[in-house]
């Protein structure tokens, strides 16, 4: 009650200062004037009106000096001295325009950076999953031990019957559902969308604890061979395609080619485990369509399995019991074949899995970065403002001398502080906005070509700006601002004021300005130290970057587009190849196609298969595993692979002649060391033989930084095992150019069937190399950054010392040293804190590249051409810091300084 | 002169705030009247300067024990009038109990000596 009434009142004092000034001048008037009407009065009117105010005056005091008092009481005048505070802060600011934009860009930086990646980590690691109790709920994988194909796996997918199987085996999970996405073409009206969309089962809503906005979800009832065809679309599909209309429960749905019923809407915001869900289909119902349809067989390795915990069980426990379930389970479903994997299961919380290991561990390295970044603003801002305030203590001295109060005087360098540090945050908000849309706009580049392994894509929200981390971030940098400004405040408003006038003209006592230099040479030197490990972090980063842009990949990826075409879902074999025919065909006649080919996949984007090998000419050698593809004539036309030996595939290796197989150099060599390879036969896992009638070039298929891995190469004429095959069409022009005449090609030959993935074979691989471009400037930028930052600490201490020892150059000079004395004396002073700071960081460098040695390529974490680069850079940076202020000595007219600068 | 007044503002110094709420306790007042009540229940011994009433009015308001508002004097003009709020109330009774308490204690001094 009285606080409500104190805050009312202060509040009122705050904002209304003026009105409250004339309430209270007013009610003193009417204090005054009613007691001269009294004093009149009991004079009988013996007492003129004048007379009777002067009485009162007399009685009650004089109401122009007690209206201060009370003003006081009031917090007005206080008020009045904030006013006086801004105003002489902002004269101040404009004054020291160099000073203000310094320090008010290296907060900016500071904070808007470190905001900026601490929004991308929360939203990507922190912030609980939009499901019902989020870690309630695990990814349960298959399991796989480390290969010579792979490392070692345990988000595998599952085969339907051995989720049966571990659905019997368990008791820790109350709720298990199936699932997995997709890419399908969706008719809406007469547009043709490609989007994603889950195969789930009946159990998916329920598990994940969301319940439609609209209309219903699928029914256990419903979930079977044969069940209806529903589909649940999310609130995105529905607004956009259907304008949000509720009539559209019960209408169909047009998914490539088959109808669905439309029977829910799903909640705002919500786009399935995958994150980039727009419908739900039951994979149950649609037969065959899709490929996915051979439920029984237990090596149909399709389905991504959640669960949720059962009350009281840890997932912990889970984890151990799904351990120990599953060599029972893989005991149930044996595979043949000597390289038959053994499959183990393996449980982790659905958050850990959210995000591929690789995009943590690099969001990992760019928060580690960007702190450095902002230790380096607080290490400049804390030295800017020592320096300033150091320059400033004659003034503060002259204003002590002359009657201001201390605290007076401490107020006002706060309110300077705060300030500079409140434009310094305002600032950094647009730097944080920018920095948030870059992060958000990389974010296929930081997945690094990750998407394909399902749980890893959990994308759930759009990273956006976080208010909690710019506070945070706000506060430490602010923080540091108005300390560093203060202490120093607080130190040189100390009664002394005459030794402070007396040392600031030129006196210098010696001992007492070591003390304050070494301050802030220790922030410089730290300084330093920061930016040397950014500048090796970035400098071994680019160092990589550069010998991955130089690696030979064995394929010419320019001048080729690439692109896919919806299938028909009814098309078999026969009736595909006739297809491609007809197409390759169609597309070969237009205008600026060199060549045309296809492939099952194209090099460096992923979706590329492999298969284990065994040699029928030599019984008993072990089978080795490579790379396993499916090309027609052209495609080393197309691709620039060379022929080695032997001959290439032909238009006559055709269904029903004898397999032949093309193998890469290194198959070559790894499959019959020091023998030739041409006509040995080879045998896929599933037994189909091939004879090997050529040798090509290497190709580096599963990303630039892996070395040439074996390669076989099929005919996809003889064998059209997979559907989803790539066309690729060498160009004489631009290829990025050709899209539109090849869909238009496309449209002829087969109306009605989208054209998607279309894309240039060097945006494809400039995909593959995005992540690390991406780091590499993200971090030379932080690098630079620091370096800039560091080099303008270093310039300010340098200069402010010149500033205090310009008497001492002047005698100097006077005595006859020459401006290239006083020139090494003063560079001398930058090259000591260049060595101490570039020393320390480069131990710190040491230890971070090693840090991130998993991200490079090629080049030692403790790389001698970065290190001496930055040595180099460090060097200039320095001179370029101390050469000015060095100038500026040397210069100084020995008269001049000898009177007393 | 400034002897006597120095006195009459010692005696004042500690208790005005007190003096203040007790007369606003019986009813809403402006500056002046609450000047004029203290000076009259005192029997013209206790005088109040504006020196004085006003920064108190101010330090009461501030801390939430009286409020104001504007509103008409008895001879027509606007005034601003003053009343007492609960946590006032209760602050009022406070002091007089400690006042009260150090009355007693400084007449057992007195006493003694």
């Amino acid at each position: 009650m009285s606080l409500i009434d104190s805050l009312r009142y202060r509040w009122r004092v705050l904002t209304r200062s003026r009105e409250h000034e004339t309430d209270l001048a007013e009610d003193m008037e009417f204090f005054v004037s009613s007691a001269a009407r009294a004093q009149s009065d009991a004079s009988r009117g013996a007492m003129g009106a004048a007379d009777a105010r002067r009485a009162a005056r007399r009685r009650f005091g004089n109401s122009t000096y007690y209206r201060e008092e009370a003003r006081r009481v009031s917090g007005l005048t206080v008020l009045d001295e904030l006013r006086q505070d801004v105003r002489f802060a902002l004269r101040t600011f404009a004054r020291t325009p160099m000073f203000t934009a310094i320090a008010v860009s290296t907060l900016a930086i500071g904070i808007g950076a470190n905001t900026a990646i601490f929004s991308a980590i929360d939203t990507l690691l922190l912030r609980p999953l939009p499901f019902r109790e989020p870690d309630r709920l695990m990814n349960v994988g298959l399991s796989l031990p480390a290969t010579s194909q792979g490392r070692a796996r345990d988000n595998f997918v599952w085969s339907l019957p051995k989720i049966e199987a571990f659905r019997e085996a368990q008791n820790v999970f109350s709720d298990l559902t199936t699932w997995l996405f997709m890419q399908f073409t969706v008719r809406v009206g007469d547009e043709a969308l490609r989007i994603s969309g889950e195969f789930i089962d009946s159990r998916y809503f329920p598990t994940l604890g969301i319940a439609p906005a609209l209309g219903r979800v699928m029914l256990r009832s419903e979930d079977h061979i044969g069940g209806p065809q529903v589909v649940v679309i999310s609130d995105e599909l529905w607004r956009s395609a259907f304008n949000g209309d509720s009539a559209v429960l019960g209408k169909s749905l047009d998914v490539d080619g088959t109808l669905f019923t439309i029977i829910g809407i799903a909640p705002p915001g919500f786009a399935g485990v995958s994150g980039v869900a727009m419908f739900w289909l039951p994979f149950i119902s649609p037969p065959a369509a899709w490929g996915i349809a051979n439920f029984q067989n237990p090596d149909n390795h399709s389905f991504f399995l959640i669960g949720r915990l059962a009350p009281g069980v840890t997932p912990e426990r889970a984890a151990a019991i799904a351990r120990e379930i599953g060599p029972r389970i893989d005991a149930q479903f044996p595979q043949t074949g000597p390289n038959a994997p053994r499959f183990g299961i393996a449980a982790h919380p659905l958050d850990e899995t959210r995000v591929d290991e690789q995009v943590r561990r690099t969001l990992a390295m760019l928060f580690a970065a960007v702190g450095m970044v902002l230790l380096v603003a607080c290490a400049n801002v804390a030295s800017l403002f020592l320096v300033r305030a150091a320059s400033r203590r004659r003034e503060i001295a002259v204003r002590l001398a002359i009657g201001a109060s201390r605290g007076r005087l401490v107020r006002q360098l706060l309110v300077e502080s705060v300030l500079l540090a409140l434009f310094g945050g305002l600032a950094s908000l647009a730097v944080a906005r920018v920095g948030t849309q870059v992060i958000y706009a990389a974010r296929p580049v930081l997945w690094g070509g990750q998407s394909q392994s399902g749980i890893g894509t959990v994308t759930v929200d759009p990273i956006r700006l976080n208010l909690t981390a710019l506070a945070f971030t706000a506060a430490i940098a602010i923080g540091t601002g108005i300390f560093f400004g203060l202490v120093p405040a607080i130190q040189s408003t100390r009664p002394t004021l005459t030794d402070s006038l007396r040392v600031e003209s030129g006196v210098s006592s010696r001992s007492r300005i070591a003390r304050r230099l070494s301050m802030r040479d220790v922030l410089t030197i730290f300084e330093i130290a920061l930016a040397v490990v950014l500048l090796a972090g970035s400098g071994v980063l680019v160092r990589s970057l550069a010998h991955l842009v130089a690696v030979r990949p064995g394929f010419e990826p320019s001048g080729v587009l690439t692109l896919r075409v919806n299938r028909a879902p009814a098309w078999s074999r026969d009736s595909i190849t006739r297809f491609y025919d007809v197409a390759i065909d169609r597309l070969r006649s237009v205008p600026g196609v060199a060549s045309v080919a296809i492939a099952d996949c194209a090099p460096q984007s992923g979706g590329c298969t492999g298969s284990e090998f065994n040699f029928p000419d030599r019984p008993g050698a072990p089978s080795q595993s490579a790379g396993l593809h499916w090309i027609t004539p052209d495609w080393n036309t197309v691709m620039h692979v060379p022929l080695l030996s032997g001959r290439l595939i032909e238009s006559t290796d055709r269904k029903g002649t004898p397999f032949v197989a093309l193998v890469s150099e290194t198959a070559a060599r790894s499959f019959w060391p020091g023998d030739d390879a041409l006509g040995k036969q080879i045998a896929l896992d599933h037994g189909d033989t091939a004879r090997v009638v050529g040798v090509i070039g290497d190709t580096r298929f599963r990303g630039i930084q892996r070395r040439p891995m074996p390669e076989v190469y099929m005919s996809y004429y003889q064998q059209p095992m997979s559907f989803r095959m790539m066309l690729h069409l060498r160009t004489k022009g631009d290829p990025a150019t050709m899209a539109e005449a090849a869909r238009r090609a496309l449209r002829e030959v087969a109306p009605g069937f989208p054209v998607y993935d279309v894309a240039t074979l060097e945006q494809r691989i400039s995909g593959a190399l995005g992540q690390p471009r991406f780091l590499a400037q993200l971090l030379s930028m932080f690098a630079v950054l620091a370096l800039v930052l560091a080099t303008i600490g270093t310039y300010g201490v340098i200069s402010y010392s010149v500033a205090q020892r310009t008497r001492e150059m002047g005698v100097r000079i006077a005595l006859g040293a020459t401006a290239r004395d006083v020139i090494r004396l003063v560079v001398g002073q930058g090259v000591v804190l260049a060595f101490i700071g570039g020393t320390i960081g480069l131990a710190g460098a040491l230890a971070a590249t090693r840090s991130i040695r998993a991200w490079l390529y090629d080049v030692p974490p403790a790389d001698p051409v970065t290190l001496v680069g930055i040595v180099v850079l460090l060097a200039l940076a320095v001179l370029l810091a101390s050469w000015l202020p060095a100038r500026r000595a040397a210069s100084v007219p020995a008269v001049e300084a000898l009177r007393g600068g | 002169m400034a002897n006597s007044d120095a006195q009459k503002n010692e005696l004042l110094k500690g208790t005005l705030d007190m003096l203040v709420l007790q007369t606003l306790s019986v009813q809403p007042l402006h500056g002046y009247g609450i000047a004029q009540q203290i000076e009259a229940l005192s029997e013209d011994a206790l005088r109040v300067e504006q020196g004085s009433l006003y920064p108190a009015l101010e330090r009461l308001q501030k801390k939430g024990w009286i409020t104001s508002k504007w509103g008409e004097s008895p001879t027509g003009r606007r005034a601003r009038y003053y009343t007492i709020s609960a946590a006032g109330r209760r602050q009022l009774g406070n002091e007089i109990t400690s006042f009260d308490a150090m009355l007693v204690a400084i007449n057992r001094v007195l006493r003694r000596t």
